[in-house]
């Protein structure tokens, strides 16, 4: 008789510590599947993406030596800026600084696909060696990164543009006779970098210069500012002469 | 979850070891090739444009890029 009073009550307690536990164990799963989710973004996001846009510039490096080489092409430098097919490579950027083997094609574009291939050059804006800004958008933590290193670019680093015809020299430096600095971190809103007369508030104002900028994320990891350089053009070397900042050792 | 996908993996404890081994990367491709490139156009790490809207839009409309 005892024994019947007795053992519903251990059957009914453990099935509610059965019900806790399930509600436990599957909230602690749950956690540690998100947890486990995100890390893998993590990699995906600083790794992973580097593949599809290393796989990317290696098509536009053959296509643009294929267009060099082979094609009737002028030199982009003597089209019009709105002439170049968004998504095709415009020229190839070479930064001693960053190491001799550094290079990457800049394509025609900044939209999110664009970007994903490679250093995007701001449709509208001057191509290599005009009159104007020649102004490029790159990843700074993800694809690839090619402007993770931007902050170690110091005034006086050359930047070195392979075009078809021509080796264009920039110089990053404060612009002379404006008050253009080498960089600055600005708003992500501050398109003003950009324009052909960089910061200033008119961007319909005729350009005399011809310069670079750059532009990529700040803080790194972060997209709360934006961290640009600039640099203006100080020689064109036409080919098959080689510019004096990719021969001579880095100073 | 986990317990449930388990015990219904086949074939003694190496098959339920292979079973779990290719069910991962089943989820990890799905999430590289399909969840991770859908996610990433949502949240901002990737703006690196200087653009009239501070928002995280794929290709911006010639309007919102610098002018010429």
């Amino acid at each position: 008789m005892t024994d019947l009073a007795v053992e519903p009550r251990p059957v009914a307690g453990h099935h509610r510590g059965d019900g806790l536990r399930m509600v436990a164990r599957g909230v602690g799963q749950l956690l540690i599947t998100v947890g486990v989710l995100i890390l893998l973004f993590v990699v995906y996001e600083l790794w992973g993406t580097g593949f599809y846009t290393a796989a990317q510039q290696h098509k536009l490096e053959t296509t643009i030596q294929q267009q060099w080489t082979g094609g009737s092409a002028p030199d982009v430098s003597t089209l019009p800026v709105d002439n170049v097919r968004l998504g095709t490579g415009v020229a190839v950027l070479f930064i001693p600084r960053l190491g001799p083997h550094y290079h990457f094609v800049v394509v025609e574009g900044t939209g999110f696909s664009d970007l994903q291939r490679g250093p995007g050059h701001y449709p509208g804006t001057a191509l290599p060696g005009q009159v104007g800004n020649f102004a490029v958008a790159g990843h700074r933590t993800t694809y690839l990164h090619p402007f993770k290193d931007i902050a170690q670019l110091r005034r006086g680093d050359y930047i070195v543009l392979e075009t078809k015809e021509h080796w264009f020299t920039y110089r990053i430096e404060d612009i002379p006779g404006t008050n253009i600095p080498w960089r600055e971190i600005v708003a992500p809103t501050a398109v003003q970098v950009a324009y052909p007369v960089p910061d200033q508030p008119d961007p319909a104002k005729a350009p005399t210069l011809k310069l670079l900028t750059f532009t990529s994320c700040h803080p790194e990891y972060s997209a709360r500012e934006r961290y640009v350089i600039h640099a203006m053009l100080i020689s064109d070397t036409l080919k098959p002469a080689l510019p004096a900042a990719l021969t001579k050792p880095r100073s | 979850m986990y317990v449930w996908i388990w015990r219904r993996l086949p074939g003694g404890l190496p098959g339920k070891l292979s079973g779990c081994v290719v069910l991962f990367a089943g989820v990890l491709a799905l999430l590289f090739y399909f969840g991770f490139p859908w996610l990433e156009k949502h949240v901002p790490f990737n703006d690196v444009t200087v653009d009239q809207r501070v928002t995280s839009t794929p290709s911006p409309s010639p309007s919102a890029s610098p002018t010429p």
